[in-house]
């Protein structure tokens, strides 16, 4: 009897359980993610698309975008190159002390993006532990470079991840052919060791772009929000919203979300490309 | 291919007389290696040589320190102490990559980005070949290996038998002074296997290229080898010509290890051994002993003869009755147990040979279960049933001696060797 039950529930009929969960569902993750996305897309254009369009190219958003993608661009060159080195030491070898370096640096993964910008100004700053030897023309904070510095300090742990991963389930085998087949280290890693980390790189870089380029917490702390000197689009949104600008915020916020789209389609389309060894 | 394109391919100009010649020079030697990893021993005074074009077998279990030898002789890992000499050159203190050795990993470690052209280049490719040189080098091997048509592919669009061969001519393009196959076929099903072993075995005749192996199993071994080493927690235990291990087996390890062997213990009498209260004839095998020594007599289950009657083919010697205990049939021969009667004894001149057998009684477990195998052709000339009545006969049985201390046969087998 109980066993025609089950039979039933399971094969039979119509599963009421079905259509609800996926209700359920779609009326959690509508207003969660899709209605607040499609918002400032609807927003952003319903004045059409011309004051869209004066919006985006005022000199302010313009510099505030610039400066985003070139502090991203230059921490996402800074973790590739010593994302590989690190990952490769550290995987290699094995010291006194390894664990502890590995954890120590995937630790800013865990800490909150306002202490990683404060903490580098207790460091940096003018009266900081380094920055106070540092003489006027010198400083480092408030300039674009502080921006790098804290993009690098926050996404760091993200390019790195993704390189140790790789880097430890490599067979080493590989390199051990490489090796007695007569190729030097330097060949064995340009020839065997890199191209497997192929797709490593390109997705440590493009989770390293997305989330430098959307970094507000540690940015605006280190840099001051000067309009046209060191305000990055993060920060020109929370100004100009601040402002009462909805518009001229609105504008980049677009632009930063088409950016983190393209991103992730990457990511997401491609990653039988980038997972291939 | 012809031969004469093998040699332009591997340089050989030695034919004839000179080959032979080179014969006697060791193309690769291993002296006194020892290791030890966090203070276990797992190499202890490993010592050999393989003459040029010749392959030889490691065979052990698995933790018998078979691949760190293969290791050591590729410069992967540094021996604690020992030498490894290749064509005569000490390269022990030499990086992987100068000992020009040639490492076909269980694994294959095929270069996962590049095609099979590139993956065979590759040694020519950073060696600064010329682009032609390399081109008619990459060509010469595919065809020797015969993957034609699959210059374009990447080794996961290759079989396992395919890749494997892909390592093999990956190695060859920059004339290794050894091969060196770290379970060649372990990794491929049984069928493949039997095959790709002979098509190995026909090629590394070809290239002339002496070859060491690593295995754990003992068909493998006696196949691929011209000669085998059997090894054992670290130590070599023998080492010698297929034919020799397997019918000359010096320690109790190799008797059991390489084949199915029947133990029994006995005592050096005069010119024979008594087993019990048998005397078995063994002139020549008890030689070496004295009298009164321990030893250990070892049969292998097809040197057994049986018969109903007592009367034994000629060569074979008298060992006891016994009785048919089980009998299994195992495809190409039947397998029988049969229980010894060790408390029997010889028969007396003109008396039946069929006497009482005291172990009879299955109930009663008293008496040695020694393990038969026999043709075909012998099973349908003479069955048996369980519980039939046989006098045992050997063809031919070696005469081990029966240690008690490890260290006592560890000093033994080195006295044997020298």
């Amino acid at each position: 009897m109980s066993a025609t039950v089950r039979a039933m529930r399971h094969v039979r009929g119509f599963d009421v359980v079905r259509p609800v969960s996926i209700g359920v569902m779609l009326a959690i993750m509508l207003p969660l993610v899709l209605l607040p996305l499609a918002s400032i897309f609807i927003f952003g254009t319903n004045k059409g698309l011309g004051s869209f369009w004066a919006a985006l190219t005022a000199p302010e958003a313009i510099f505030a975008l610039k400066l985003s993608i070139v502090t991203s661009f230059w921490a996402t060159v800074f973790n590739v190159l010593f994302g590989v080195l690190g990952a490769y030491v550290l995987s290699r070898y094995m010291f006194w002390g390894r664990t502890a370096l590995i954890v120590t640096i995937s630790l800013p993964t865990a800490i909150p993006t306002a202490v990683a910008g404060f903490a580098l100004l207790l460091l940096w700053g003018k009266y900081g532990m380094i920055g106070q030897f540092l003489s006027e023309e010198h400083q480092i904070m408030f300039t674009p470079y502080a921006i790098i510095l804290a993009n690098i300090f926050v996404t760091f742990p993200l390019a790195f991840g993704v390189l140790m991963s790789v880097f430890e389930t490599m067979s080493r085998s590989l390199e051990e052919a490489s090796a007695t087949i007569g190729a030097t280290r330097w060949q064995t890693f340009w020839h065997v060791t890199l191209p497997s980390l192929r797709g490593a790189i390109v997705t440590g870089a493009l989770l390293t772009f997305a989330r430098a380029i959307g970094e507000f917490g540690s940015t605006i702390l280190v840099s001051g929000n000067l309009a046209m000197r060191t305000q990055t689009a993060p920060l020109y949104i929370f100004a100009k919203f601040n402002e009462g600008q909805v518009e001229a915020a609105n504008a980049v916020a677009i632009v930063l979300a088409l950016f983190s789209f393209v991103i992730f389609s990457i990511l997401f389309f491609a990653r039988d490309w980038l997972d291939t060894d | 291919m012809q031969s004469e394109e093998f040699t332009t391919i591997f340089g050989s100009e030695e034919n004839g007389a000179q080959a032979s010649e080179r014969e006697t020079t060791a193309a690769a030697s291993v002296r006194g290696l020892s290791k030890s990893f966090k203070g276990t021993r797992v190499l202890e005074d490993i010592d050999f040589d393989v003459a040029e074009g010749e392959s030889l077998v490691l065979l052990g279990s698995s933790g018998s320190g078979k691949t760190t030898i293969l290791r050591i002789i590729a410069g992967l890992e540094e021996p604690d102490t020992g030498r490894v000499i290749l064509h005569g050159k000490d390269v022990s203190e030499l990086p992987a990559r100068e000992r020009n050795v040639g490492v076909i990993f269980q694994s294959y470690a095929l270069f996962p980005r590049m095609t099979v052209e590139a993956n065979i280049g590759y040694g020519l490719r950073i060696r600064g070949r010329p682009r032609k040189e390399m081109r008619r080098e990459v060509e010469r091997l595919i065809e020797l290996v015969g993957l034609e048509e699959h210059h374009k592919k990447y080794p996961s669009q290759l079989s396992g038998g395919q890749q494997q061969r892909v390592a093999i001519a990956r190695t060859l393009a920059y004339k290794p002074q050894v091969l060196l196959f770290d379970e060649p076929f372990g990794a491929l099903d049984a069928q493949i296997r039997v095959r790709l072993r002979r098509e190995i075995h026909a090629l590394l005749k070809k290239v002339n290229v002496p070859a060491i192996f690593i295995t754990h199993d003992q068909e493998e071994a006696l196949e691929m080898g011209d000669r085998i080493a059997v090894i054992n927690a670290g130590r070599i235990e023998q080492i010698g010509t297929p034919h020799e291990v397997y019918n000359k087996p010096e320690t109790e390890f190799v008797a059991t290890f390489l084949g199915a062997a029947n133990l029994l213990l006995g005592v050096v009498s005069g010119q024979n051994i008594s087993v019990n209260a048998i005397l078995v004839p063994a002139a020549e095998e008890t030689a070496h002993f004295q009298d009164g020594q321990a030893v250990k007599v070892v049969f292998r289950p097809e040197d057994v003869c049986l018969s109903r009657t007592g009367a034994l083919p000629e060569g074979a010697r008298r060992l006891m009755n016994g009785i048919v205990e089980e009998i299994s049939f195992v495809g190409a021969y039947e397998r029988l147990t049969i229980r010894l009667d060790l408390t029997g004894r010889q028969p007396a001149v003109n008396e039946p040979p069929l006497y009482n057998v005291n172990a009879g009684a299955t109930d009663t477990k008293t008496g040695v279960p020694i393990i038969v195998t026999r043709p075909k052709a012998e099973v349908s000339a003479l069955p048996f049933n369980p519980d039939d009545h046989v006098a045992v006969g050997l063809t031919s049985f070696r005469v081990l001696p029966n240690f008690t201390l490890a260290s006592e046969r560890a000093g033994k087998i080195v006295a044997a060797r020298k």
